[in-house]
C-alpha cells in the first residue's frame, strides 16, 4: 500500500509551472528521495502533498486518501526553512508544537524530555531558542518532526547545519523510523546520504519527473556498458575494450557494444591475470544527477 | 477544535503573562493617580496658610461672621482684623500676615477695596478673603438667600428632546465620550499591534508552513485574532476596574463623584462604532502582518492607518463648537476618522439618528472589506518568508492556497 501518491499533479504561479505533470508514489515504509536542482518544484510537491497548495490539477493521495486535517496529525514535516518561536524558552515552543499535532500538553512534556536527553539539549531547555545554535536548533526542530510518533515524515534537508556526531545520529534516528514502519519522504542535494539511506527516488527538474524508480535500478541503467577493474600488475590487452581511464585505485574500461562484462572477464581470466576487483562499472547518483540534469538523459 | 482553544492559550498567555503588559495595564492607572497627585500637590503648595488681615473702615465687619470653610484640597487661611493700618503694615513687614485689605469708609457704596502686599498672595487667600466678605455683606439676609448667592449660577443645556442635559456639576458626561473614546482606542491599537506581530511572528520565525500542516489556516488564524482581541479587552477591563472601581466606593464620601453617571445610550453608540472600528483595524492590522517581513516594517506602515483615525482628536474644537458642521457630518461618514468624530460629536448635540445608523453601516462595511483583505494576504503572504508582498499584489495575485 502506498502512503503517498500523486497523479499529474500541475501547478502554476502567475506564468512559472512550478509543477509540470508530477507522478510519483511513495510505499509504506521506505524512504524515498525527493531530489532535483534549485528551483526544480521540489518544495512545491511537498506543499502541494501536504495541502499547504492546491493543486491546479492532479490527484493527491495521502495515507489512503485526501489530506484531511485529522492526518495532519499523522505527519510530521520539516521544512527547508526552519522554524521555530524564538522569543519563549525551548521546552514551552515544543510542547506548543507537539500540541497542535495533537499531543496532550503531559504527554507531550514527558516525551520531549526523553527527546531532549536524547539530543544533549536537555540542559538548555529552558533558554530562549533564540539562545541556542544553529544545530541546537536544527535538533529541536527533529524533536517538532518526530514527537507525535507520525505515520509520514517529511524532511527537506535534514542534514543542513548538522556536524559529522549530530549527521549521523540524523540518519540512525531515519533509519530507526524506517524500522518502525514508519514512510520516509527526504528532499537533499547530499547525494551520498540519498545513496546510503533511499530505496527509491524521484529526480525533478523545470517541474517535470526526469528519472522515477529503484535507486539501484537507476544507477544500472546509467552504468555506460563499462567495468572496473584493479588487478596486481598492468592489464593486458583485451579485446572489444574501447577505452581505458584510472579510476581510483582502479582501471575503468569502456566495452564496445558487441562486447559483455563476462567477455571481458573471461579474457582476463584467460590470461592468468591476478584479478583483486571486477565490477560492473555502476555511475554515483551526483553523476547522474548532473548527467540528467545537464540534459544527457531523462525519462519521461 | 481542542487544536483551536490551544492557539488561543497559547497567544494570550504568551503576551498576557509578560512584565511588559502587566506594566502597559499598570501604567495608565499610574499615570491618572500621577498626574491627580500633581494637581494636588500644586493645590496645597499654592494655599499659604499665614492669615490675611484687614482694617475696616467701612463698619461692615464691626462683629463679623467667620469665614465659609474652604472646599478641599484648600487649606482654610485666617483671617485676622487690624484696628489701623500701621498695624497692619507692622505684621504684614514683620511676616505675620501675608496682605492685608483696606476697607474704606465709602466701601458698601464703592465695593472697592485695596489690598496691600510684598509678595502677591494666592488664588485660595483671595478667594477665601472674598467668601468671608459675601458671608458678611449676606448677614441679614434670610440664610437660603444667602447660601443661593454664595452658590452662584449654575448653568444647566438641555437638548431639545430633553433626554440629555450638561452642566458645570454633570460634567462626566461631557468627559465621558473623550475618555472611553481614548481607553477604547487604546484597546483597540493594543489588540490590533498584537494581531500584526501575530502574522508576522510567524513569518520572522518561519513557523507558518509548520503551523499550517498541523491546523488549518483559518483556526490559525482566527484562534490568534480572538486571543488578540481577549487581550485588548483584558486591558480595558483592568483599566475600568483599576480607575472605575475605586471611584465607585468613594462616591458616598466625595460629593463631586456622585455626579458620575454612565448614560446607556452613549455606551450604546460607543459600542456600535467601537465594535466594527475593532474588526476593522484588526483586519487591516493582519493584512500588513502578512505583507510585510518583519515587525518593525509593519510598525511604519501602521502609522499610515492609525493618524488618520486621530484626526478628530487634532480638529476638536471645531467639532465642539460646530458639532453638526459639514465638516464634523462628513467626518462622521469615513470609515477613519467616523469612529471618534461620532463619539466626540454625542457629547455636543443631539446626534440625528441617520447619521449614527449610516456612520456605523460603512463601519460595518469596511470591517468586512478588512476581514476580506485579511484572509488574501493572509494566503499569498503567509509562506513569503523574508519577501515582501506588495500591497496591490492582494487585488492582483491569485490566491494559492
Amino acid at each position: 500500500m502506498n502512503s503517498v501518491e500523486i497523479s499529474h499533479i500541475v501547478k502554476t504561479f502567475g506564468s512559472l509551472r512550478a509543477v509540470d505533470d508530477v507522478s510519483f508514489a511513495v510505499d509504506k515504509g521506505e524512504i524515498f528521495g525527493l531530489l532535483g536542482p534549485n528551483g526544480a518544484g521540489k518544495t512545491t510537491a511537498i506543499r502541494v502533498i501536504l495541502d499547504i497548495f492546491k493543486p491546479d490539477s492532479g490527484e493527491v493521495v495521502v495515507l489512503g486518501g485526501p489530506m484531511t486535517e485529522a492526518k495532519k496529525d499523522r505527519i510530521g514535516y520539516m521544512p527547508e526553512d526552519r522554524g521555530l518561536y524564538q522569543d519563549i524558552n525551548l521546552e514551552r515552543c515544543l510542547i506548543y508544537l507537539a500540541s497542535l499535532k495533537g499531543m496532550d500538553p503531559a504527554a507531550a512534556r514527558r516525551q520531549i524530555g526523553e527527546y531532549l536527553e536524547r539530543f544533549d539539549l536537555a540542559a538548555y531547555k529552558h533558554k530562549k531558542v533564540k539562545e541556542l545554535s544553529k544545530g541546537m536548533q536544527q535538533k529541536a526542530q527533529l524533536i517538532t518532526t518526530l514527537v507525535h510518533k507520525p505515520d509520514l515524515l517529511i524532511v527537506d534537508e535534514p542534514f543542513s547545519g548538522l556536524d559529522p556526531v549530530n549527521t549521523q545520529m540524523v540518519k540512525d534516528l531515519l533509519d530507526e523510523q524506517r524500522a518502525r514502519g514508519v514512510t520516509i519522504i527526504m528532499s537533499t542535494h547530499q547525494m551520498h546520504q540519498v545513496e546510503e539511506l533511499c530505496d527509491r527516488i524521484v529526480l525533478i527538474d523545470h517541474g517535470k519527473v526526469m528519472l522515477y524508480g529503484n535507486l539501484e535500478e537507476i544507477r544500472r541503467r546509467f552504468s555506460g556498458h563499462a567495468v572496473l577493474v584493479r588487478a596486481t600488475g598492468n592489464l593486458p590487452t583485451v579485446p572489444g575494450i574501447i577505452q581505458s581511464e584510472p579510476h581510483n585505485s582502479a582501471t575503468r574500461l569502456m566495452l564496445s557494444p558487441t562486447t559483455s562484462p563476462q567477455d571481458v572477464l573471461r579474457a582476463l581470466v584467460a590470461q592468468n591475470v591476478n584479478i583483486e576487483q571486477f565490477e560492473v562499472a555502476l555511475p554515483t547518483l551526483d553523476e547522474i544527477f548532473i548527467r540528467v540534469v545537464q540534459g544527457e538523459e531523462s525519462e519521461t | 477544535m481542542k487544536k483551536f482553544w490551544r492557539v488561543i492559550a497559547y497567544e494570550y498567555t504568551r503576551h498576557v503573562l509578560r512584565k511588559r503588559f502587566i506594566f502597559a495595564i499598570l501604567s495608565v492607572p499610574f499615570f491618572a493617580l500621577f498626574m491627580i497627585a500633581i494637581v494636588v500637590i500644586t493645590f496645597i503648595l499654592e494655599t499659604n496658610t499665614t492669615p490675611i488681615g484687614y482694617v475696616d473702615h467701612s463698619g461692615l465687619l464691626a462683629n463679623p461672621l467667620p469665614a465659609p470653610k474652604p472646599a478641599a484640597p484648600d487649606k482654610p487661611v485666617p483671617v485676622q482684623a487690624f484696628a489701623s493700618e500701621e498695624e497692619a503694615r507692622s505684621a504684614l513687614q514683620a511676616g505675620d500676615l501675608q496682605a492685608y485689605y483696606v476697607l474704606e469708609s465709602d466701601y458698601l457704596d464703592t465695593s472697592r477695596a485695596r489690598l496691600v502686599y510684598i509678595h502677591e498672595p494666592k488664588r485660595p487667600a483671595r478667594e477665601q478673603f472674598t467668601s468671608f466678605i459675601a458671608v458678611n455683606l449676606l448677614a441679614n439676609y434670610p440664610p437660603e438667600i444667602a447660601t443661593r448667592v454664595i452658590d452662584g449660577d449654575k448653568l444647566i443645556v438641555r437638548s431639545p428632546d430633553g433626554k440629555r442635559e450638561m452642566s458645570s456639576s454633570a460634567w462626566f458626561s461631557i468627559m465621558l465620550p473623550f475618555v472611553a473614546g481614548i481607553a477604547f482606542f487604546m484597546a483597540i491599537f493594543t489588540s490590533a499591534g498584537y494581531i500584526m506581530q501575530a502574522v508576522v511572528e510567524e513569518k520572522e520565525n518561519r513557523t507558518m508552513e509548520i503551523v499550517v500542516t498541523s491546523v488549518s489556516p483559518n483556526q490559525l488564524m482566527m484562534g490568534k485574532t480572538l486571543a488578540d482581541i481577549a487581550i485588548g479587552l483584558t486591558q480595558l477591563l483592568s483599566w475600568v476596574l483599576i480607575l472605575v472601581v475605586p471611584v465607585w466606593i468613594a462616591r458616598p464620601y466625595i460629593p463631586m463623584l456622585s455626579t458620575i453617571a454612565v448614560p446607556p445610550e452613549s455606551l450604546l453608540l460607543i459600542l456600535a462604532v467601537m465594535l466594527p472600528t475593532f474588526v476593522m483595524l484588526g483586519g487591516l492590522m493582519a493584512a500588513i502582518g502578512a505583507t510585510v517581513t518583519e515587525s518593525r516594517e509593519g510598525q511604519q506602515i501602521v502609522g499610515l492607518f492609525t493618524m488618520p483615525t486621530w484626526i478628530p482628536y487634532f480638529l476638536i474644537y471645531p467639532l465642539m463648537s460646530a458639532p453638526n458642521s459639514p465638516l464634523a457630518v462628513v467626518m462622521s461618514f469615513i470609515p477613519f476618522t467616523s469612529p471618534l468624530t461620532l463619539i466626540i460629536r454625542s457629547g455636543f448635540t443631539v446626534l440625528p439618528f441617520w447619521q449614527i445608523v449610516l456612520g456605523v453601516i460603512i463601519l460595518v462595511v469596511c470591517a468586512a472589506g478588512s476581514l476580506w483583505l485579511a484572509g488574501r494576504a493572509f494566503r499569498l503572504g503567509m509562506l513569503s518568508y523574508g519577501k515582501r508582498l506588495p500591497f496591490l499584489d492582494i487585488f492582483r495575485r491569485q490566491v494559492q492556497a
